[in-house]
């Protein structure tokens, strides 16, 4: 039996190409699509989650771009009793040298250590620190132009996040005089076995002016990445479904063109269950086929994107096990749902009419 | 009785292509069913060997009404053997993998046999596509023997054959009918008539 579905697959080479790249490029574009998006969260996600358990910014604001936080907070959080650690942090975007947009991270001394450099040293006054990725963009410049100011390159840094590998880091107070304002954020580290609701509510007593959150809930609660996700997952549902119909309806059609062969199998004994296994079974095989082949391509690409020297590595892909199985799932559904209906109308009907209805 | 047919009606959506037709065979019989293109043999032929079900009637094979068979496939696998006027084998298999599908015993020297028997033993392993027309049609007729059916049917088996190959088929029929197959055919070649043991006339869906 299995002999006969890769006969009969090699028998309509061209058709189960077609069926084999509408399969591949429809799951490659969903898995591009949320692996991309997931990918830019991720990315955020694990920028903030370093060394930070609990992140204050300004109270209703809708973007960390747009938060000022009183820097002076810090110290005073820094009392309560079960922090660890608080660090200041500017989140900004400016023009550097020749690049029309990089991410600039203004932060304090104490968060130095989170960027892992590669050679040189931390910066000081007048001077940053590029990630790897920009830094290989402006060709290991010497110097950098952020807003018609001038500094050093003092090192560079390599974090694996494309966010923070593709910007620049400068101490707070420089970073301040850019983008007039004191801090964007403020992470809170907290020492083991303290709760963090206690803590968020000992911060937020501390003014009216801001809002304390664990970085998880922050995360989960994120406008951006709301924003960014439920439209991700419209584009990915719409495209997928899209080359789904697609691919039901091909495999629908080639199914349907083999009628009178169907017919000629029931009239030399071979029952409806033995058609439609055969069916089901060359549906397995070519799905399976076209899904390894398109988590293949989706990994080639996603490596290229995340290597190409433009995107600075904001672009980055993460293909979670979840969506790769449920895509698996789904795409596996429709491709049956399209290869049985025909081959079970097929099995309802009188051989000797399947076969008048179309020749070998 | 190995076969009855009782008024068998047929229609195609509202056309009657068959007419109260009553039918009988006994084991052993070679029956040749003839008309014009259009009569209604091909319907008959179909409806006998249970590709087709009637609009109207009965039929009944070893006294068993055929609605009453639980399996019809395995009854057209093991019972039947049907020959198409278009050999009708699976493109995608070579001419040994095409009757080896239909057969039960997939080991059984039979086939060889077979293959001999018809002549066409060099050719088991191309495909139809490879071969003349005539080895087409017999690979077709080594395909609706290789289970040993106690009825062969055939639907104008040797439209497409030149008169020496249509000689051999008719001369191997009738060794099997003696053999005890019973032997079905629809066909409006009339040198038939040699062979058969019952001519019947098919016109207008009804028998003459």
């Amino acid at each position: 039996m299995i002999g006969l579905f890769f006969k009969a697959l090699n028998r309509n080479r061209f058709k189960t190409f077609l069926i084999y790249t509408s399969i591949t490029v429809a799951i490659t574009a969903i898995f591009m699509i949320t692996s991309i998006s997931r990918g830019i969260i991720g990315m955020y996600s694990t920028m903030l989650k370093t060394e930070g358990d609990i992140i204050v910014t300004q109270a209703k604001i809708a973007d960390t771009f747009f938060s000022d936080v009183n820097v002076s907070l810090a110290d005073k959080i820094k009392t309560i009793s079960g922090v660890k650690e608080v660090y200041a942090l500017i989140l900004g975007a400016s023009p550097i040298n020749d690049l029309p947009i990089a991410a600039i991270y203004g932060v304090s001394e104490n968060r130095f250590k989170t960027y892992t450099l590669t050679e040189g040293a931390y910066p000081k006054k007048g001077e940053v620190i590029l990630g790897k990725n920009i830094n290989a963009r402006l060709h290991a410049p010497k110097f950098v132009s952020i807003s018609n100011k001038t500094f050093s390159v003092s090192g560079i840094f390599e974090n694996g996040v494309g966010f923070e590998d593709g910007g620049a880091v400068l101490n707070r107070e420089d970073a301040s005089a850019i983008f007039n304002k004191e801090a964007s954020i403020l992470l809170v580290s907290m020492e083991r076995g303290h709760e963090a609701n206690t803590l968020i509510e000992n911060i937020n007593a501390l003014s009216l002016d801001i809002e304390a959150k664990t970085t998880h809930e922050f995360v989960d609660n994120y406008n951006q990445f709301k924003i960014i996700e439920t439209s991700s997952n419209v584009i990915s549902a719409v495209a997928f479904l899209m080359g789904l119909l697609g691919i039901a309806s091909l495999i629908s059609i080639t199914i349907n063109e083999r009628r009178s062969e169907f017919g000629i199998l029931r009239a030399i004994g071979k029952s409806s269950n033995f058609i439609i296994t055969m069916v089901v079974g060359e549906t397995f095989v070519i799905t399976c086929v076209g899904f390894i082949s398109a988590l293949l391509f989706s990994k080639a690409l996603l490596f290229m994107i995340a290597h190409i020297e433009k995107f600075q590595g904001y672009v980055n892909g993460e293909l979670s096990l979840e969506t790769i199985i449920s895509v698996f799932c789904f795409s596996l559904f429709m491709a049956l749902l399209g290869a049985l209906l025909p081959a079970y109308s097929a099995s309802k009907i009188d051989p000797i009419i399947l076969i008048q209805r179309g020749a070998l | 009785m190995i076969l009855q047919a009782g008024g068998i009606t047929h229609y195609y959506k509202n056309d009657l292509a068959l007419d109260n037709v009553n039918f009988e065979a006994r084991r052993g019989d070679f029956i040749a069913i003839v008309g014009e293109s259009g009569s209604g043999k091909s319907t008959l032929l179909s409806i006998l060997s249970s590709l087709l079900r009637p609009s109207h009637g009965e039929l009944f094979f070893e006294g068993k009404a055929y609605t009453l068979i639980k399996d019809i496939d395995a009854f057209r696998q093991k019972e039947v053997g049907f020959i198409f006027q278009f050999h009708y084998l699976i493109g995608y298999l070579t001419i040994l993998e095409n009757i080896k599908l239909a057969a039960i015993n997939k080991k059984s020297t039979y086939i060889d046999t077979l293959f001999k028997q018809c002549g066409i033993e060099a050719i088991k392993d191309k495909y139809p596509d490879e071969i003349s027309g005539g080895q087409r049609q017999r690979a077709a007729i080594v395909r609706a023997l290789v289970n040993s059916p106690k009825i062969l049917f055939a639907d104008e088996p040797t439209g497409n054959l030149d008169s020496h190959n249509s000689q051999n088929i008719y001369e191997l029929f009738k060794t099997l009918s003696k053999s005890g197959t019973t032997i079905i055919i629809a066909t409006h070649d009339r040198k038939v008539s040699e062979y058969a043991d019952k001519i019947i006339e098919v016109k207008d869906g009804k028998i003459l």
